[in-house]
């Protein structure tokens, strides 16, 4: 008798080699989609359409090849990249190539979107945590927005920015500790907890915010008060000097904690997919039963995750206002929390998924920034909207359904 | 996550003792558990020797699983002791349980259907490199080794979501081995498995007992004890009845001792006196939530004033076919005709309000009822969308108890009134809303999933009289039971569904040697009941 | 496999509590009794004690603050001869903010008994907001009352067809609402930002971020109070209206029956003939109808005018869960708790001038404290419970305490 679970194993290699030949069409396609728009923009600054649109319509067919091969994801990624890349190129080529100079600086367009996305990317990760373990968490922006405020409140008192960073996180963590408890212990419905906690968050923080510091806002912060920035020197050198410069503009002056963003995202990929904790964490999150009879802590895993969700969300706080704009304002993050949880929906609860997702939205907040000057404001309403309508789209499953973990949102009841 | 500890040591290093040692491994005095108005285990004793398989028959409720559950560190007993080796021994969790060295195979697989069978094995012990990376490779040896081993035939890197009912299990019984289990709890495994399967199962089973481990096998399936049993011991209502070897136990004797009397019921029907055709099903074909064929060209047809029994073990299309023909599942292809003519493709509603279909379904907690609405609620579930019980969209709430407390009392609801919610009631008394609800629409043809599970023998009694009434009456009944029982001594005709199709049509005075025979696809050489 | 001890039979699976139990029948009695008002009662106490807990520990008196307050939301009206000379006015806006939050509270709630949760009120209140202030300053051509009439529908339409997506996507694909409605709140912000921002197609000409303001016709007529200073409008017979249609809808209509029978068990409901999707797009139709009435309402009650920061700070919606929840989705439930939490908003806003020693922006900052505490422990009245049972066990005697 053949066993089929052998059987599907020897089959294996040729159907993943044929599997991954399509995924990668479709992620070929994708580049040439954003190549189609790029042409037309500095410094390639094409006048005529027609290569664009060459580019941009083999960008589809390689979609459609994906599509057919059962890529979904990456396929009407590449179709989509296609027409928005054909329609991009439209756009800037009537557009007077002044403007476009001012706006498409790539290397500060670059730098801009890992300003914007770094906070997402904090956040996203934390919330990643706390779902893959089955606690569904919206309350990351109120755990962003009082990681911001305790950051610059902490950094003000010491005088110090590490130990204002620290009094942050544990701020963020006794928010999530809270949001856990409820949702956790007394198994309450986790999008009432979520929601409890960020009306708590925005009122505890703005009421420490009045009482401390009244109507004058936070203090102007010291050097040693604000996360430094990461200096790189000669980059500039580097040839050919357009090169160089792009490279210095692009990473050259980062803040400390954009690295720390990124580090955060191969240690987090690798405790999720390659430690024993991750696997705990996903077998929680996936079916806690199965989890809790082979001898694994399920409130304790979910306890650990959702802490960690605030805390790491917290960070992301922190350098909103510590890092970034170096004052804080009541309700600082203004959908920040939300932005990142469309990041861990569309990059399907996976690392490096949400990071893609925190940049591309990044990327939209910094054309934004850079637009509204040269083509006037109207224009960077729209793009701020944009995170959230590729989510919903992505949730739609147009483009293959982001599917959450199986246990997500579900209380559990020991036996 | 507490301390790291390397997996359970492989079997090579097991004790090979020869099988059947007089020392019991496992002891269990006087295991009392009382639940809120039900006494779950009264006093009972067990014992296990090595290398034995000891059975734990009993019907539904008999208090097999709460045993079970207390053993394995999941429910506390609120008397008696654990003696392990002959040591008293005390588990808080499951946890402490395995550590111990016990392993459970629940009836619902604790497997993680997108992990990998190695990742799902190691889980809690998972072999590390470094002390802090998952080490894959070696997980996966250690699976192959055991695999090979006990002869399971699984292959490490599979997901779950692509094995068979009968490869997860073996996930289950190898995740406890893994562990280091010497005593091996199996909650009702062949409820699951077609009969290859099981047959597959008991070859490892027989295995394992040779390599010395010690297993305690679940079920209330006398043929199945009688065959992989060494001894067996009785539990009915909550109490132990006897301790018996295999040798010189019989069906009889055996179900005797579950049951608590002589005959098993066998209903007192007058002949079916047939009438013209109401349901007739051609070549239907349903697919079921994977995509998989489940029912594979069935034909059948049922008359007005008789019952026809489907036999067959679980998951052999039963479901699927009565969602195929009620409308609650698409077909693949084939008709249905209610009364000659063509229902095919009409929904759930349509098969209720136009076709004249019934049907008791298979979960009434699921399906049938809604627990949370009041019982004048959900006796109007099929028809508050008609008149009398509303008009233009608006509901007569007075109406609805008026029928209620009627019907309540025609089939003998007890345990509360028409403003009663449903979830307050006992299984029988849920069941009977149930059964009286769909008889008081009048269908045409009544379809009754396993109309009496877990419900007790007076509920039982009750409602099969109901459905011999029901048939005199002139309805067309389709019945599906997977209690051989219940289908003969109901039916009329008896149809065996093996695999997604019919294999054969027995009369009801054939014996459960035949049906059986023919529930097993007729491949096996030997029928599972001789 | 059927040892489950049936007493669980007897609880939802929700509403097992927790632990080992000595008596779930009694706990469940008590459920049944205390339920209905012990338990809204008691969170809304807690929160107010917690709130001033805040308030003491930041130096300040919470009683003096809560009389303040008290003062403010013009309840004092109620008392004969002991109210303040400006109880009317203050009562006044109490119910000004309460005819919104009844409606977005049965947004919550309609979705809630459906079993789906509705947190996209805001953006459906929005909508209710743009279309009724680009027809109010439009169609100034229509006699009052059609235009009002036709502001309020077509604005209540607008939030059903915002909400609807999600029911559709619901019912179609399976996407969560939680997830389709938060993105659906932020694409009606930046939707109104476009619209009625600088440069946009709908702004007021000059360089405010405005919208047009609505015809005098369109503007409701105020009963109580006087029209120039925000008297009440005749919205609050509105919402009073849509409470009781909201109870006949939920129990008396066949709609309602289906809408519940889903909301509790979608499984069975199919079984009887019930299209579970149909059930899912319409209930939350029927929620985005509440929440887009409610914008419309404001629109034409009060606010005549959308400026693009007020897009950007009202949360009035986000009030509307914590007023479903605390009411227990039930109509009668849902008016108290609208009252109360309009009451709060009133007695914490900056014009509130009774709050002498306490600064108004604290005061509203301490009313999201004492909301998001609500919703708290409202999410989780085991815990209200278990304190309830506390207390009773506290006073039968600390044996049986320990038992």
């Amino acid at each position: 008798m053949i066993d089929p679970a052998v059987a599907e194993v020897q089959e294996r290699p040729a159907m993943l080699e044929l599997v991954r030949d399509r995924r990668n069409v479709g992620i070929a396609g994708i580049a040439l989609g954003v190549i189609a728009a790029w042409l037309t923009l500095p410094p390639v600054l094409t006048e005529s359409l027609v290569a664009p649109l060459i580019v941009a319509a083999v960008a589809v067919a390689a979609g459609v090849y994906a599509i057919l091969g059962n890529e979904r994801r990456v396929g009407w990624g590449a179709v989509a990249a296609g027409v928005v890349g054909a329609a991009g190129a439209a756009l800037a080529v009537q557009s007077s190539s002044d403007h476009l100079h001012t706006v498409f600086v790539w290397g500060a367009l670059l730098g801009a979107t890992l300003r914007f996305a770094t906070p997402l990317v904090f956040a996203a990760i934390g919330g990643m945590f706390s779902e893959r373990s089955g606690v569904t968490n919206i309350a990351l922006e109120g755990m962003m927005l009082t990681g911001a405020f305790f950051a610059i409140w902490g950094a003000d008192k010491t005088g110090s920015w590490a130990a204002g960073i620290v009094i942050a996180m544990a701020a963020g963590g006794a928010f999530a500790l809270v949001h856990a408890f409820f949702a956790i212990q007394l198994r309450a419905d986790q999008i009432v907890g979520g929601t409890a906690i960020n009306f708590l968050a925005l009122g505890v923080t703005g009421y420490l915010f009045i009482s401390i510091y009244g109507s004058n806002g936070t203090p102007s912060l010291s050097d040693a008060e604000s996360i430094p920035d990461i200096t790189i020197p000669g980059l500039n050198h580097i040839p050919p000097d357009r090169f160089g410069n792009f490279l210095n503009d692009a990473i050259g002056q980062l803040n400390l904690m954009i690295w720390i963003a990124i580090g955060l995202l191969f240690v987090s990929s690798i405790v999720m997919f390659r430690t024993p904790i991750g696997l705990r964490i996903r077998a929680v999150g996936e079916h806690p039963r199965a989890a809790d009879t082979v001898g694994i802590s399920v409130y304790g895993v979910r306890y650990g995750a959702v802490t960690l969700s605030g805390v790491l969300a917290a960070l992301g706080g922190a350098y909103l206002s510590i890092g970034f704009v170096h004052s804080y304002n009541e309700n600082m993050t203004a959908g920040r929390g939300f932005i990142a949880l469309a990041a861990l929906i569309f990059g399907n609860w996976r690392p490096f998924g949400a990071f893609g997702a925190a940049c591309l939205f990044g990327f939209s907040s910094a054309l934004a920034q850079r637009l509204g000057p040269a083509y006037g404001s109207q224009y960077d309403t729209l793009f701020q909207a944009l995170p959230y309508v590729l989510t919903l789209i992505a949730v739609a499953g147009v483009i293959g359904r982001s599917v959450p973990p199986a246990a997500s949102g579900r209380p559990y009841k020991k036996q | 996550m507490g301390e790291r500890r390397d997996a359970a040591p492989p079997p090579t290093y097991r004790l090979r003792i020869a099988p059947m040692t007089e020392t019991p491994v496992l002891e269990l005095r006087g295991i009392t558990k009382q639940f809120p108005g039900v006494l779950a285990n009264d006093h009972v004793d067990f014992d296990l020797r090595r290398g034995e398989v000891h059975a734990l028959l009993g019907e539904n409720g008999a208090g097999k699983s709460t045993l079970m559950n207390i053993l394995y560190g999941l429910y506390h007993a609120d008397e008696g002791e654990i003696l392990l080796n002959g040591k008293p021994v005390k588990f808080s969790s499951a946890r402490d349980a395995i550590q111990a060295g016990i392993g459970m195979v629940h009836q619902h697989f604790m497997l993680i259907p997108v992990m990998t069978v190695a990742e799902n094995i190691v889980l809690a012990t998972e072999p590390t490199k470094s002390g802090i990376f998952l080490d894959h490779a070696a997980a996966a040896k250690r699976v192959r080794e055991l695999s090979r081993t006990f002869g399971l035939a699984l292959e490490p890197d599979t997901k779950i979501q692509n094995l068979t009912v009968g490869q997860e299990q073996r996930v289950e019984i190898l995740k406890a081995l893994y562990r280091g289990a010497d005593i091996l709890i199996l909650d009702e495994p062949t409820a699951v498995l077609t009969p290859q399967e099981s047959v597959e199962l008991f070859e490892i089973l027989r295995t394992l007992q040779r390599e010395g481990t010690s297993i305690i096998f679940i079920s209330h399936k006398l043929n199945e004890v009688l065959e992989i049993a060494d001894r067996i011991t009785v539990l009915r209502r909550g109490k132990k009845v006897d301790t018996v070897d295999r040798e010189g136990a019989t069906e009889e004797g055996l179900a005797r001792m579950m049951v608590g009397r002589e005959v098993l019921l066998r209903i007192e029907k007058p002949p079916a006196q047939p009438g013209d055709v109401l349901l007739e099903l051609e070549d239907v074909h349903v697919r079921d939530d994977r995509g998989l064929e489940a029912v594979r060209g069935i034909s059948l047809q049922v008359r007005a004033g008789e019952i026809v029994g489907i036999a067959g073990v679980d998951n052999n299309g039963q479901s699927e076919l009565i969602d195929g023909i009620t409308g609650l599942m698409k077909l693949a292809a084939g008709r249905v005709l209610i009364g000659g003519k063509d229902y095919t493709g009409g929904s759930a509603r349509v098969m209720l309000d136009e076709a004249g279909v019934g049907h008791i379904p298979e979960d009434r907690q699921r399906r049938g009822l809604v627990l949370e609405f009041t019982c004048a609620e959900n006796v109007e579930l099929e028809d508050y969308r008609h008149e009398p019980s509303s008009r233009f969209g608006w509901l007569f709430p007075h109406r609805f108890i008026a029928r209620a407390r009627a019907l309540m009392k025609e089939f003998d609801v007890r345990g509360g009134g028409p403003n009663t919610r449903a979830g307050t009631l006992s299984g029988g008394n849920q069941q009977k809303l149930v059964v009286g609800r769909e008889v008081s629409r009048d269908p045409r043809v009544l379809i009754a999933a396993q109309p009496t599970r877990g419900l007790d023998v007076g509920a039982i009694e009750y409602l099969h009289q109901r459905l011999v009434t029901e048939r005199d009456e002139g309805r067309a009944i389709l019945l599906m039971s997977l209690e051989l029982d219940e289908v003969l001594s109901l039916s009329d005709r008896i149809l065996v569904i093996y695999e997604g199709s019919i294999v054969g049509e027995f009369p009801p005075t054939a014996t459960e040697e035949e049906l059986g025979f023919a529930m097993t696809g007729g491949k096996r050489e030997k029928a599972p009941a001789a | 496999m059927n040892e489950r001890p049936p007493v669980d039979a007897l609880i939802p699976p929700d509403e097992v509590p927790p632990g080992n139990v000595p008596s779930v029948a009694r706990r469940l009695a008590f459920y049944q009794r205390a339920g209905g008002i012990v338990v809204p009662f008691m969170t809304a106490v807690l929160a107010f004690v917690m709130g001033g807990i805040v308030v003491a520990v930041s130096g300040h008196n919470p009683f003096t603050t809560y009389w303040g307050i008290f003062k403010g939301t013009g309840l004092d009206w109620l008392i004969p001869g002991l109210h303040a000379s400006d109880a009317a006015t203050n009562l006044q806006q109490t119910l000004i903010v309460a005819t919104p939050l009844m409606l977005a509270g049965l947004a919550v709630a309609f979705a809630f008994r459906c079993g789906m949760f509705n947190i996209g009120g805001q953006g459906q209140y929005f909508l209710g907001w743009y279309v009724a202030v680009i027809v109010g300053s439009t169609f100034t051509g229509l006699p009052g009352p059609v235009l009002i009439f036709l502001a309020i529908t077509l604005g209540a339409l607008g939030g059903a067809a915002w909400a609807g997506i999600a029911g559709f996507l619901k019912a179609t694909v399976g996407a969560h609402e939680v997830i389709t409605t938060i993105m659906l709140n932020w694409i009606a912000i930046w939707v109104g930002d476009y619209l009625f921002g600088v440069n946009g197609p709908l702004q007021v000409a000059g360089f405010n971020p405005f919208s047009e303001t609505i015809s005098d016709k369109a503007k409701l007529p105020v009963f109580w109070g006087d029209p120039v200073l925000q008297g009440l409008h005749i919205g609050f017979f509105i919402a009073i209206g849509m409470l009781v249609v909201y109870w006949a809808v939920l129990n008396r209509t066949t709609l309602g029956y289906e809408v519940r029978a889903v909301g509790f068990n979608p499984e069975a409901a199919r079984y009887g003939g019930i299209s579970v999707r149909r059930n899912y797009f319409l209930a939350m139709a029927i929620s985005g109808f509440f929440a887009g009435l409610a914008g419309a309402i404001d629109l034409l009650g009060w606010k005549f005018q959308i400026a693009t920061a007020d897009i950007h700070q009202s949360q009035i919606a986000f009030v509307g869960i914590a007023v479903a929840l605390l009411g227990r989705n039930t109509a009668l439930g849902t008016f108290f708790a609208a009252i109360l939490f309009g009451a709060l908003l009133t007695g914490t806003s900056t014009r509130n001038d009774a709050l002498t020693i306490f600064s108004p922006e604290l005061a509203g900052n301490l009313s999201l404290i004492i909301q998001g505490l609500v919703v708290l422990f409202v999410g989780a009245d085991v815990l209200i419970l278990y304190l309830w049972n506390a207390r009773r066990k506290l006073r039968a005697g600390p044996r049986k305490a320990q038992a």
